[in-house]
């Protein structure tokens, strides 16, 4: 394959890569804790909380589907600009543009800090109890850093790869567990009010950040590829999966018990057997193909940034690498920052919340520049001719 | 040049080979405890006293060749006190050459002593620990619980492997209820119901399962006989539950013996009748089961038909009877382990749970037990 230092060259991702993409990205550090924060205030009925999140997430990701549409080829980082100025003024558009592109990209990278310390402090608990996290995260790092040595296309090969290992574990645990299950405890099927459905929505939010780095990817579809069935169908599945896990939780242990269990799917599969006692600790092979599903979260998530930055400067490969060797250095030190485990599930959770004000509210506001500049739709170039 | 370069690589290959564990901790260099024994401690401040079983691996047959001499030596039983389990267990660690390693704990004996106390603070500790598992079994002894791990039982080279292959043998017949750390812990959470763990008695030599230590708020309150607990698996978890072996009315040594195949139970919450307003639950029992023993060898009836009719209907009356015991036994410890409280909860929130407190209520909760008996094979002999 021809490599080309300017982003102008695209490797065509295919619709399922996109869709392998967005569900590897999304399942992550949140599919240990959502049985719990699911319950939270929404009791039996905590299965309702993904799928209510989820809602804004559709939205979401089908409007950022609609803007690369628009801008077919280009990724936010190279649109922005034509958002909010015309061609003539580059320089306009910017310097305009680049407060949204800073936030964005210093959230997916704050956020990619979260996710590798939690994965850290999950080994750090219940596998490797003896291993300092440091090491843990920066091994981490340092997978990363090895997929971001290359170009895009590696980033999509690598999630279709990862997919099913992915996905099974976690359809598997949430499957075998249900013959533990006592269907009594998701009963009654609602009794909390509205209000806390919304409550219970917002705990799982978290859990559907990571999709805006389609924000950069879907830059790199095939031209016929579905962005948006690709969006749906990646939240959908991850929403199936979350649902799932959810129900297993709350029909194995019941939403009480939830409340007190620091990773409950981490529970639910030291409590699941497997018929024939084949593997009777499961949880560490669960845990060793969950680190592909962190994996994907934190390495797509630093590659959406570093591509982003490398755009931003309008440089090639080898800024990109070198970049993305000196940027873990800070991101290390932001990883470490909170100071317990209570504080880092209280910023995950206003991650969480930040995470779906912006992903909603900046490309609602790029519609309505691009609208209001009368620019929504592709220039017709026939109309030229006639 | 590129040849020096896939040398190079070969080579780096070939050491991938050669790595290890750089920490690795061998068998033989961690002491496993496999069981855990609770007993109140004695002494002013130390509250526990926290009894281990350690097997020692070179002296288990077929581990190694010199092996297998006599099971009496087969494991270490050390004994601490200890302010709080955890203390315990960090005072046994200076007693140890090797690290302690709770990650195969299987069975915690706990006595009653302490059970009736509460083991709310014992517990904590194992929720926290990540190596413990929810799978373990906690057992409520009778008398010391270190006695049930200094047994002898012959049968098996470890004590606990003995206790453990009990209780998984009774769980697979559905005579011992599988009752788990995490079972336990699940049901002391919720608000709906309280839990029930396994009474076991050792003596010298053995240890017998003598039924169920019913929970009150994680305080033992009472316990049930096995016959009652069978009663109550039938109705709980719709298990089989040992034998019936009945005594038949108006014959002296006369017993009839009914095996249990096959259990379905329903529990429906009805509006009472008999006794106006309010609602009563009715489990409905099926037992599908075979003549297994008749022994007045003299008493002969009419026809096979009426043998059948006439065992059924006593054996509905004798299942009854014994569940109208059990339940009356838990209404008088006012502790639902029957999962009643959790039906009610799930099926009638608005019409009853919203406005009642459990806690108080299930002591004077109409329960009905209906059972059905279906004898369907009298063993290998024709004639009754």
């Amino acid at each position: 394959m021809k490599r080309q230092d300017s982003g102008s060259q695209r490797y065509g991702f295919t619709t399922w890569q996109q869709t392998c993409l967005i569900t590897s990205t999304l399942i992550g550090v949140g599919v240990l804790t959502l049985p719990r924060t699911a319950t939270s205030h929404l009791l039996e009925a905590g299965w309702m909380a993904p799928i209510v999140g989820s809602l804004g997430a559709y939205y979401s990701i089908w409007m950022i589907a609609k803007l690369s549409r628009r801008f077919p080829g280009m990724t936010f980082v190279e649109y922005s600009p034509l958002v909010w100025a015309s061609k003539e003024s580059p320089k306009l558009g910017k310097l305009l543009s680049l407060p949204w592109i800073f936030i964005y990209l210093s959230f997916i990278y704050v956020a990619t800090g979260m996710v590798s310390r939690i994965f850290g402090e999950v080994v750090v608990t219940s596998v490797l109890l003896n291993t300092p996290l440091e090491v843990i995260m920066m091994t981490m790092f340092l997978l990363a850093f090895f997929l971001s040595l290359h170009e895009v296309d590696v980033v999509a090969r690598v999630n279709e790869i990862l997919f099913p290992l992915i996905i099974f574990p976690v359809l598997f645990i949430a499957i075998a567990s249900f013959q533990k299950a006592d269907w009594s405890y998701i009963f009654p099927l609602i009794r909390v009010s509205g209000k806390s459905i919304f409550e219970g929505a917002y705990e799982a939010v978290y859990s559907f950040s990571g999709f805006e780095i389609m924000l950069i990817y879907y830059a790199f579809s095939q031209h016929k590829a579905g962005k948006e069935k690709a969006g749906i169908v990646g939240i959908l599945i991850t929403m199936v999966v979350y649902t799932l896990i959810v129900v297993a939780g709350i029909t194995v242990f019941g939403y009480e018990e939830l409340q007190r269990l620091t990773w409950p799917t981490l529970e639910l599969v030291k409590t699941t057997q497997v018929p024939g006692l084949i593997l009777e600790r499961l949880e560490s092979a669960f845990l060793a193909v969950w680190v592909a599903a962190v994996f994907t979260t934190v390495a797509n998530a630093y590659y959406a940034v570093i591509y982003g930055l490398r755009q931003c400067f309008n440089k090639g490969i080898l800024f990109q690498r070198i970049a993305s060797a000196f940027l873990f250095i800070p991101l290390f030190f932001i990883a470490l920052l909170p100071q317990n485990i209570v504080e880092i599930f209280q910023i995950s959770s206003y991650l969480g919340i930040g995470n779906l004000v912006l992903n909603l509210g900046v490309p609602t506001m790029y519609w309505i520049v691009l609208f209001l500049r009368g620019k929504a739709r592709v220039p017709k170039e026939r109309k030229a001719d006639g | 040049m590129d040849r020096r370069w896939s040398y190079l690589c070969l080579l780096l290959l070939c050491l991938s080979f050669l790595a290890g564990c750089w920490d690795r901790r061998e068998l033989e260099e961690r002491a496993s405890v496999l069981a855990i024994a609770i007993d109140a401690g004695g002494e002013d401040e130390e509250r526990y006293r926290v009894t281990v079983q350690i097997p020692i691996p070179i002296k288990i047959a077929g581990s190694s060749g010199q092996g297998g001499g006599g099971n009496s030596n087969a494991v270490k039983v050390m004994s601490v006190t200890g302010r709080t389990i955890t203390d315990a267990t960090n005072n046994l660690q200076l007693r140890l050459n090797q690290r302690l390693f709770l990650g195969h704990t299987r069975v915690v004996a706990i006595s009653e002593e302490i059970a009736r106390e509460g083991i709310a603070d014992i517990l904590d500790g194992f929720r926290r620990e990540a190596l413990i598992r929810r799978l373990l079994w906690p057992i409520i002894v009778r008398g010391k619980a270190s006695s049930l791990l200094e047994i002898k039982p012959e049968l098996a080279q470890i004590p606990v492997v003995f206790i453990m292959d009990l209780v998984e043998n009774g769980r697979k017949m559905g005579t011992i209820p599988d009752k788990t750390l995490g079972d336990y812990l699940n049901e002391t959470s919720n608000k709906s119901m309280q839990p029930f763990l396994n009474y076991v008695e050792a003596t010298k030599r053995e240890v017998k399962w003598i039924g169920t230590a019913i929970f009150h708020d994680h305080k033992m309150v009472g316990s049930l006989t096995p016959i009652e607990t069978w009663s109550l698996l039938q109705l709980r978890d719709q298990k089989r539950g040992g034998d019936v072996i009945m005594p038949l009315a108006g014959e002296e040594d006369a017993y009839v013996t009914l095996r249990p195949r096959f259990v379905d139970t329903n529990l429906t919450i009805r509006p009472n009748i008999s006794k106006g307003g309010g609602l009563e639950a009715v489990f409905a029992c099926e037992v599908q089961g075979d003549i297994m023993e008749y022994v007045p060898g003299h008493m002969r009836f009419a026809s096979p038909e009426e043998f059948i009719r006439v065992m059924q209907k006593e054996l509905k009356q004798e299942l009854e009877k014994r569940a109208k015991h059990m339940v009356t036994k838990l209404k008088k410890h006012n502790s639902d382990i029957l999962k009643l409280g959790l039906h009610l909860r799930s099926y009638h929130f608005r019409d009853y749970w919203s406005h009642h407190d459990w806690n108080k209520a299930f002591k004077d909760f109409p329960i009905r037990v209906e059972y059905t008996i279906k004898l369907r094979r009298l063993g290998m002999e024709m004639q009754q």
